[in-house]
């Protein structure tokens, strides 16, 4: 699957699966559903709290980062050129002219 | 493959853990938080709101991850960039009708060469996404915003009180509404990752505004 993109890009799966997934209710289901080694949310964040169970520690997060990498979409190069910028330009500390 | 097949049980949630290709469930947040970035000016005497972009909104913690490992750190930013990251509907201005009352909580890290401000940012956007830094009831945490500065980083947690009860809004005493700031102004503090003599300083939007400087006097300190 790694032909040039040179129809309309297609979302990854990354993408799709993103778009399609229900949310976790996770006051209910998060204790249970983590394959072996991911730590759950830190219980006691969520105990006992008014909230709806959406309460995360930094730990927990932090476990995210190296496993979900897409982009938001496949317009996102493009967005990201318009609003913060590329790094060939304004990214870049500016020197001297 | 059919999305018409919905997960009958337990069983069959898959999280990004599990397959980061095939997951059927993902977390929510508390809120749908929506970043925005501050160009620097070009110099040609564009205004503030063309200079202010609106980039995405998100609400799970998996489309969090997706905008972060795709987006421009801030230690490459250049000077006179911000980044904010605002509950959905907040402008990050002072004169947003939900700002006008409000404050802010900051610090400013002076030694750029010395300080990981990515690491900083990141953990800051976690607490705030992940709702470590007020309680529920609270209802004060407007968003956080990074400045990129040529002798400084700061980083800064807007609050939608100084402590006062709201015009129209019958609420705390001001003695809670401190208390409320201050307990929030500490967690701040934690997610910065600060000693205990490093003081983070607050102070009102209009008390800045009014004194014409970015540099506001400090109501109370944590």
């Amino acid at each position: 699957d790694t032909h040039k993109p040179v129809e309309p890009a297609e979302p990854t799966a990354g993408m799709h699966a993103l778009k399609t997934a229900r949310f976790l209710e996770v006051r209910n289901e998060l204790s249970k559903v983590y394959p072996e080694g991911i730590l759950s949310p830190n219980p006691a964040l969520n105990l006992g709290s008014k909230n709806k169970g959406r309460q995360y520690d930094k730990d927990f997060l932090l476990q995210f980062q190296e496993v979900f990498k897409e982009k938001p979409s496949m317009d996102w190069d493009m967005k990201l050129k318009e609003t913060v910028g590329d790094s060939t330009d304004s990214a870049r500390p500016q020197s001297a002219r | 493959q059919s999305s018409s097949n919905p997960p009958a049980g337990d069983n069959d949630i898959k999280t990004v853990f599990h397959d980061a290709e095939n997951f059927n469930v993902k977390h929510p947040l508390m809120n749908t938080w929506t970043l925005w970035f501050t160009k620097p000016p070009s110099g040609k005497g564009d205004n503030w709101a063309e200079l202010l972009k609106e980039v995405i909104s998100f609400d799970s913690v998996e489309e969090f991850w997706g905008i972060y490992n795709n987006i421009t750190p801030t230690s490459d930013l250049a000077l006179k960039s911000d980044y904010h990251l605002f509950k959905k509907g907040v402008r990050p201005e002072w004169e947003d009708p939900q700002n006008k009352h409000g404050g802010k909580w900051a610090f400013q890290f002076k030694d750029k060469k010395q300080v990981n401000i990515d690491a900083l940012w990141l953990h800051v956007m976690l607490a705030a996404i992940g709702e470590n830094l007020e309680d529920e009831e609270d209802k004060e945490v407007m968003g956080v915003v990074v400045n990129v500065r040529r002798g400084f980083y700061r980083i800064g947690l807007w609050t939608r009180t100084v402590g006062k009860a709201l015009p129209g809004e019958k609420g705390r005493s001001f003695e809670q509404g401190k208390e409320v700031l201050q307990k929030i102004g500490k967690r701040f503090k934690q997610a910065l990752q600060l000693k205990e003599n490093e003081a983070v300083e607050f102070s009102g939007h209009t008390d800045a505004a009014n004194a014409g400087s970015t540099r506001a006097k400090a109501k109370f300190t944590v």
